[in-house]
Formats: structure tokens, C-alpha cells, sequence
């Protein structure tokens, strides 16, 4: 999966590796920014108040 | 049959690589959880506290207004400075990085009450982790919260480590609970436990001791000093 990736990114080592790690940051920003706050809700870790919910 | 080992080899390849990519996910989220949501949090609660403490300075003495936080909590045992405490208990207050009085199940008595139950609840883990070391507070730690007038003092009188979320009962104007069964000026601070997960809740109740006129200069109680 990943090696099919780097196959397919253009340019030498650098240049690949270069947009690799653009790649990675814009996944991790999309997780912290759109994908966590929307699952956070749903998991039962942060639960405070007393409601009887 | 070269062919056919290759492709099982490559199926392998990519379930091994899901697997990493799930345990990449998990660790990401646990560094969201505990340390992303307070960068935020604490920022928001910053920018909200300099906004009241603005309005105070800039209308002077004055009814209690309950639209951007109506005061200060501030917990000596816990360590956390000041936290800001609004209306409501719903994600989107408590998020911020402030204190939350409860409006549902049980409405909480504002302090200024004559009666009543002032219930509040923050977060444990996460999003500013305000009530994070509530399990230090013992009997007789002083809870003061801090409005535009007035400095309530508490003192903790009873703690209950651990309870079930359906128990609404710690939220009542006398919480029995707690050992008292006569009206009084109570404060309940609630929130989750175990740490870094919610399966049960961790009560603390205080009993207001006495309150102090806010001086020009804002000088803090002798708990706070």
C-alpha cells in the first residue's frame, strides 16, 4: 500500500520523500482538524456530568 | 505458483500495513485527546476570562451578568490558577476550557443564592483538564469562587471518589448525599474518573464559609495568598 505510494510519487528519493511528509501533515492536520472532534463526541472518555444519559 | 505466493505475500503486506495504520490513528488520538484539546482550550478560556475581566474593570459594581462567565474558581489544592466558569454543561462550554454550572438535570443555585446548590463541572482529561487533580482536594481545602463583588469562600467538607453518572442526586440544593439535610449554600464540583476515561464520576462538596467584599485593587482572600 505504502510502497505503491512511494512508486507512484514523482522524482528521485528526496523529492519523494519531500512530499511524503507534505502528505503526512496534511492527513494529521485533516485528523485533528475534521476527524477527531468529530469522534471525540462518540467515545466514552470525556464524559463529565451527572445526567442520567 | 511464484505468482500466487506473491499476491498472498502482498495481501499480507497490506493487512500488516492497516494494522500500523490503526495503531498510528490510536496514538495520534491520544496526543488529540490530552495534549491538542488543552492547547485550544486553554486559549479559548484565555481569551474568554480577559473578555469578563475587561467587562468588569469597565462597568464597575454591578448586578451579576450571566452571558460571557460569571466568575472565577479557584481551587489552591488543585493547581489549575483560575477557571472560568460559564453557563451550561454541554460540550460546546466546557470544550473552551471553563467550568461549567449545571442548568440540566438539576438546575445549580448561583452563589448569591440564599439557598441552594452551586453545581459545577469541568473536565478531567483533555480540553483544558480543569478539574484534572480534583482527587487532591481533602476535607477543610477551601474552594473560592470569585464573582465581580464578592469572594465566596468554601471549604470541602465531603468527597466521594466514586459514583455512578445516573446519580443526579449529588446535584440537589441539599445533597443528602453528602450529609446534609438542612437548606445551606452548597458547592458541588463534579467530573470523570478514573483519569483519562469516564467510566464513573468524582463528586467534591463545600459549604460556603463566608464571603468578602472585592477591594479596589481585587486583593485575593487569605486562602488564595
Amino acid at each position: 500500500m505504502y510502497g505503491w505510494i512511494w512508486r507512484h510519487l514523482p522524482g528521485n528519493a528526496w523529492a519523494r520523500a519531500g512530499i511524503s511528509l507534505v502528505l503526512i501533515l496534511a492527513v494529521v492536520y485533516v485528523l485533528f482538524q475534521y476527524v477527531f472532534p468529530w469522534a471525540e463526541p462518540l467515545l466514552p472518555f470525556n464524559d463529565v456530568t451527572v445526567d442520567g444519559q | 505458483m511464484v505468482r500466487a505466493r506473491s499476491r498472498i505475500a502482498g495481501a499480507i503486506s497490506v493487512f500488516g500495513e492497516l494494522l500500523i495504520t490503526g495503531g498510528v490513528l490510536m496514538g495520534l488520538f491520544v496526543v488529540y485527546s490530552l495534549w491538542w484539546t488543552n492547547v485550544l482550550a486553554d486559549r479559548e478560556a484565555d481569551k474568554q476570562s480577559h473578555s469578563v475581566r475587561d467587562r468588569w474593570a469597565a462597568t464597575g459594581p454591578g448586578a451579576l451578568d450571566t452571558r460571557d462567565g460569571i466568575g472565577f474558581l479557584h481551587v489552591p489544592a488543585m493547581k489549575n490558577g483560575e477557571v472560568l466558569v460559564k453557563r451550561g454543561t454541554g460540550p460546546k462550554v466546557l470544550n473552551d476550557g471553563v467550568a461549567g454550572y449545571y442548568t440540566d438535570p438539576v438546575a445549580a443555585a448561583l452563589p448569591a443564592a440564599a439557598r441552594g446548590n452551586f453545581a459545577l463541572a469541568a473536565h478531567r482529561d483533555g480540553h483544558g483538564a480543569k478539574f484534572h487533580n480534583i482527587h487532591k482536594l481533602k476535607n477543610g481545602d477551601s474552594i473560592v469562587f470569585e464573582t465581580r463583588d464578592l469572594w465566596y469562600v468554601y471549604k470541602v467538607y465531603r468527597t466521594l471518589p466514586e459514583t455512578s453518572k445516573f446519580n443526579v442526586d449529588v446535584l440537589d440544593p441539599v445533597p443528602r448525599e453528602s450529609g446534609k439535610a438542612k437548606p445551606g449554600r452548597y458547592i458541588t464540583l463534579t467530573t470523570c474518573t478514573p483519569v483519562y476515561t469516564s467510566d464513573y464520576r468524582y463528586i467534591v462538596w463545600g459549604e460556603l464559609e463566608r464571603t468578602e467584599k472585592v477591594d479596589a485593587a481585587r486583593t485575593p482572600p487569605a486562602e488564595l495568598r
